[in-house]
């Protein structure tokens, strides 16, 4: 089942400004969608006018080819899990899951077939005669999930599925969630704020930002590529470092001592962005006096995250491997970074991408 | 190999130690608590005795007398008083009044004020402005609501048989038809209930989280389908509240009756709680109005554990 | 410690504030004892609207003309509660000195002995009786003797809309209808307007019940109603009740009549069809004569006599309406400040205003020749029929009420009865369940109140 959205637009009544604006999107079949942002950027909205429980103000929904604007909900064919789950605290698990068989009048074996076998799927066949208020965040979610499945559509909205589950929890529903999409063949648009879990399950992540979609692409394309300064700030922890430079003879002065050449054909005088990961920076920390000063260390284990400022009080993140020895008020010198992105300090959209160069300052 | 005993050791004191004094202190509690709990509970025990259990228990002892003029017992009769009274054909009939006005009251009560939050509760333009009518009969007092319905239902100057007269369709003698006086008289009782009602199960509505209905839309539920199954569900206990307030409302309804009806005509509104009036302040007859008034809490007493018992297994809290 | 501090000064402050109520209120009671040289006469009456505040007037007139008593008028609801609250507070200080009780509770109050018959004070003051009018007077009182002092006395009457009549080309009423009289102006009133007027109403009241039985010489309970001892049965099966019964039925069968229900409101909502035209005759007690006369045009109120049996002469009826009783739970000197209020109120000039302030009837003979009713029966000649029907009354044991208690009670079964004629039951079953629903309870009453005639 392929979903196409054609400049889809919603605006609501007595308001100037859409919540979503000419967003156009094709999602092939048995694709795992992710749309991720920023609280508020309208990215539920869009799941919602995907459903059908909001009207579309302009612009085309096509579900597997076909117009499907006025279409009930009920008709789209598609089933959906809720942020809060949409349990009914009446019924039980089992009745939860048979719901929508039931309302659609379905035969009774059918029913208990279909939803044995859902149950199984999530592993709640135990669970079934209780009530939601018995069980766990865990496995309310997993209820919720059953009840999508028992559905037996091919398309399923997922609307923050796992924002409240705790972190653990969290990364081991991705891997299941991931499983059963692919074991059930189902298309999956997902909302989600969180860009590790749209970088870990998705097929294809939108960024949507300011009502606005920012960009399309595999989550290695969006890292990798990131469209504008929001899409590589969005993705990647530690944030990448948006540093403030001025283009002059062939570098980019970041500071007095930081400056980086480059090889790029950039307006002389003009002012950029220069984006690094973290992970990217080339430091040496045995040095005197160096060009950046340390203000916080955070020793995680496996790597140790540093903090420094430059000379013009620009703050810089540098994640290094394994566990350094720095500690704060120490000066450093950064030296280079392995790859950066340039980016337009007017518009914010990208100008280029140094790969694998080791820039030295 | 020393530390460990000593630690062990030390354990084992401070355990004793522990539970000693935890005896001792709940020695302490116990008698402190009896005297709090007699502090606490002893004035509302003492306005509750005098106010409540002794008006209870001289009824109950009035009732198996009869009483003269000046409402003293006189002569001992046992449960006779309760044997005519359940013999007496008007009694009877202001029995099977009460619970038709009871039941007529309760069902119409709940059926329309649900009707209303249902309605009240859609995102419709001006919707505010029939939220605030639907609950305006809250703020209605009894004899205003009986002067409106008296005006409403007068057999010749009432709003409805002059709009009956123009429409051509006979008028009917609301108050005084033995028949119709009973709808009437639970008409606007109905009426008056409606505002609270309304409010309560409103309330609930709202607090229902609109992604139980999205959830149910894309599902394939119809709107009947998710009334029943759902929204009725949901706020079941408001509901089942709403049932109990109603339904003892109901059997003590006095302000309207008294005012429209009087318990007339030929005793077709005279419910139990007007009967009991008019026996104790009306008829000066005590003893009887004394055994009416234990079988009347007798009856709402049942009436209101059996709701428990049945529907409670209903509601969903 | 601390909690004892606590308990003890909980209970401290509980002591306290017993003792506080206790003692402010009898300091209240002492300095108004000694503010008030004045006797007080409190007075517990019924009356709402004009004759409260008429009422409200003689009594300030009475503590204006003199220093020795303070008359202090307390309204008390309605004449059945009030039977009630006087019985109830007998004895206490919460107690009347003089309170107005309903025509139907005389029997009571005089079994429960809680009054002074005014005739003790009638003697001492060689006070002339025979300035009140004697069907009134005879209402109240037993074996010769005056319980009470008749106060505001109405006389059931017919009220019939003129102009409705005149519209219909229907003859007035006689000023003495009998039920035949009724029934056919009822009969052409309601042909003749093709159902757009009803012909006649009667209410389903208990006291038209029993005035038909007066009005016919047929005595309602034993002991010649009352008079002659404990009545221990009532009739209602006697013929001049079927009468009147089945009269009222065949108004109902042939459409003529319209039942307004019973109870205060189907007074007043009768009323308004009344003076809307869309009725044409009702019994009303005559103290609605000042409410309808103000509501009507000038010469469209038709007033006649109560309704009399076909081809006889009306036995009168009895009085309604309430009575002045002096409580015996006072001293001598409050009890005589209540009968000098009393006698100031049968003063001819205030029973001429009374009577022009409320429709009750002036009952000193001498108020007739007042300006006051003069001016009013050259306005309202009509005014002066249910004076006339009074005065013209010879009582006897039929027309002077029924000594009998439980009278409230037999009231709610007859109009049961009228009700369940109304809708069509045969007359005499519906009689005799009343009357034997009422015996029953009567034989309970006098047992549990020790009545008997032996």
């Amino acid at each position: 089942m392929s979903i196409q959205l054609k400049h889809l637009t919603k605006k609501y009544e007595g308001s100037d400004t859409p919540v979503l604006e000419n967003v156009s999107a094709h999602i092939e079949d048995n694709e795992f969608f992710a749309i991720v942002g920023p609280s508020g950027c309208g990215k539920s909205t869009l799941l919602r006018m995907i459903a059908g429980i909001i009207p579309i103000s302009s612009g085309s929904l096509y579900l597997n080819g076909e117009v499907a604007n006025d279409l009930a909900p009920k008709d789209r064919k598609l089933s959906m899990v809720f942020q809060s789950y949409a349990l009914y605290p009446f019924l039980s698990v089992f009745d939860n899951i048979a719901f929508g068989l039931k309302a659609r009048k379905q035969p009774k074996d059918l029913i208990k077939q279909r939803v044995d076998k859902a149950l199984a799927l999530v592993n709640l066949t135990d669970h079934r005669d209780r009530k939601p208020k018995d069980l766990s965040g865990g496995q309310r979610q997993r209820v919720a999930l059953a009840r999508a499945i028992a559905n037996e559509s091919k398309i399923c909205l997922m609307d923050e599925p796992l924002s409240n589950l705790d972190a653990q929890l969290r990364a081991k529903m991705r891997i299941e969630l991931k499983e059963l999409q692919q074991k059930l063949g189902l298309t999956v648009i997902y909302v989600t704020h969180d860009q590790v879990e749209a970088m870990t399950m998705a097929d294809h992540v939108m960024v949507l930002n300011h009502h606005h979609v920012q960009q399309i692409d595999t989550p290695l394309g969006v890292y990798q590529h990131p469209s504008n300064e929001f899409v590589a700030s969005f993705f990647g922890t530690p944030q990448i470092n948006l540093i403030n430079a001025q283009y002059q003879n062939g570098s980019l002065k970041m500071d007095e001592d930081f400056i980086m050449d480059t090889d790029d054909a950039l307006i002389e005088g003009h002012q950029y962005k220069v984006g690094i990961r973290p992970n990217q920076l080339q430091i040496n920390s045995d040095v005197n006096n160096g060009n950046a000063q340390v203000v916080n260390v955070s020793q995680l284990g496996d790597r140790t995250m540093v903090e420094a400022r430059l000379k013009n009080e620009q703050e810089v993140r540098i994640v290094l491997d394994g566990q350094v020895d720095i500690r704060p008020q120490q000066f450093i010198q950064i030296e280079g970074a392995n790859g950066y992105f340039i980016f337009d300090a007017d518009d914010r959209s990208l100008v280029s991408v140094k790969k694998g160069a080791l820039t030295n300052a | 190999m020393l530390k460990s005993f000593d630690n062990k050791a030390l354990e084992e004191l401070n355990d004793s130690n522990a539970s000693e004094n935890e005896r001792a202190k709940k020695g302490l509690k116990k008698r402190s608590d009896f005297g709090y709990a007699v502090l606490f509970l002893g004035p509302s025990l003492l306005l509750l005795g005098v106010f409540v259990f002794y008006p209870m228990i001289k009824t109950l002892y009035m009732s198996l007398f009869l009483t003269n003029n000046f409402g003293q017992t006189t002569i001992f009769v046992g449960l006779k008083n309760y044997t005519s009274l359940l013999t007496s054909a008007s009694f009877l009939a202001s029995l099977s009044s009460t619970f038709i006005y009871v039941i007529g009251v309760m069902v119409l009560t709940i059926v329309l004020g649900l009707a209303l939050a249902v309605f009240a509760n859609q995102k419709l333009k001006g919707i505010q402005f029939f939220r605030t009518i639907f609950s305006s009969t809250m703020g209605v007092s009894v004899s205003v609501a009986a002067i409106f319905f008296l005006f409403v239902f007068n057999p010749t100057t009432g709003l409805l048989n002059q709009m009956a007269g123009l429409l051509h369709l006979p008028q009917l003698n609301w108050m005084t038809d033995p028949n119709l006086a009973m709808i009437t008289v639970i008409v606007s009782t109905v009426w008056m209930n409606l505002g609270f009602t309304f409010l309560v199960l409103f309330g609930a509505l709202q607090a229902v989280p609109r992604s139980l209905y999205d959830a149910a839309d894309i599902e394939g539920a119809s709107k009947s389908y998710q009334l029943f199954k759902i929204t009725i569900p949901m706020i079941s206990p408001s509901l089942f509240f709403v049932g109990i307030v109603t339904l003892i409302g109901a059997f003590k309804s006095f302000g309207l009756i008294d005012l429209m009806t009087a318990g007339g005509p030929n005793n077709a509104t005279n419910l139990l709680v007007y009967r009991i009036y008019q026996d104790a302040f009306l008829n000066g007859n005590y003893s009887q109005a004394s055994t009416e008034s234990i079988v009347l809490t007798i009856i709402i007493a049942v009436m209101t554990i059996i709701q428990f018992k049945v529907l409670e297994k209903r509601v969903n809290y | 410690m601390n909690k004892r501090l606590w308990i003890t000064s909980i209970i401290g402050v509980i002591v306290l504030a017993v003792f506080g109520v206790f003692f402010s209120a009898h300091s209240n009671a002492d300095q108004s004892a000694q503010s008030n040289q004045r006797i007080k006469i409190i007075f517990w009456h019924e009356m709402t609207g004009p004759g409260a505040d008429q009422i409200q007037q003689f009594a300030d007139n009475f503590n204006k003309k003199q220093t020795k008593y303070e008359v202090v008028p307390e309204y008390e609801g309605s004449y059945n509660q009030a039977i009630q609250k006087v019985l109830q507070t007998h004895g206490t200080n919460a107690s009347p000195a003089l309170f107005q009780s309903m025509d139907v509770s005389t029997g009571q109050m005089r079994n429960a002995n809680i009054t002074t018959p005014v005739q003790k004070f009638i003697d001492e003051d060689k006070y002339d009786m025979d300035k009140i009018m004697p069907a009134a007077r005879a209402f109240y009182s037993k074996d010769g003797q005056q319980l009470s002092m008749p106060f505001n006395t109405s006389q059931p009457t017919l009220f019939y809309n003129k102009a409705v009549f005149k519209k219909y080309g229907v003859k007035d009423l006689p000023t003495d209808p009998s039920y035949d009289d009724i029934k056919n102006a009822a009969k052409e009133i309601t042909d003749k307007s093709k159902g757009a007027v009803k012909g006649v109403t009667v209410d389903a009241y208990g006291w038209y019940f029993e005035e038909f039985m007066a009005n016919s010489g047929q005595t309602l309970a034993n002991m010649d109603d009352g008079h002659d001892g404990f009545p221990t049965k009532v009739d209602f099966t006697n013929q001049a009740t079927v009468n009147a019964m089945n009269w009222l039925q065949e108004m109902n069968k042939n459409g003529s009549f319209i039942s307004f229900g019973s109870g205060s409101t189907s007074a007043s909502n009768e009323i308004a069809s009344f003076l809307s035209g869309k009725l044409g005759i009702m019994l009303q007690s005559s103290a609605s004569m000042g409410q309808l006369e103000a509501a009507a045009k000038p010469g469209d109120l038709g007033v006649t006599y109560y309704p009399r049996p076909n081809g006889q002469k009306s036995n009168g009826v009895a009085i309604g309406g309430a009575s002045l009783w002096i409580s015996n739970d006072k001293d001598s000197a409050t009890q005589r400040g209540a009968w000098e209020f009393i006698k100031y109120l049968m003063q001819p000039e205030n029973q001429a205003q009374w009577q022009k302030a409320t429709g009750y009837i002036a009952l000193n003979k001498d108020s007739q020749t007042e300006p006051v009713l003069k001016e009013l029966y050259k306005q309202h000649p009509e005014a002066q029929v249910p004076s006339n029907q009074l005065a013209r009354t010879k009582p006897n044991a039929t027309n002077s009420g029924i000594l009998m208690e439980g009278l409230v009670q037999m009231r709610t079964i007859t109009q049961n009865a009228m009700q369940q004629i109304y809708a069509g039951r045969n007359v005499n079953d519906a009689l005799k369940d009343a009357e034997n629903q009422f015996n029953s309870y009567l034989a309970q009453h006098n047992k549990a109140n020790g009545y008997s005639n032996k």
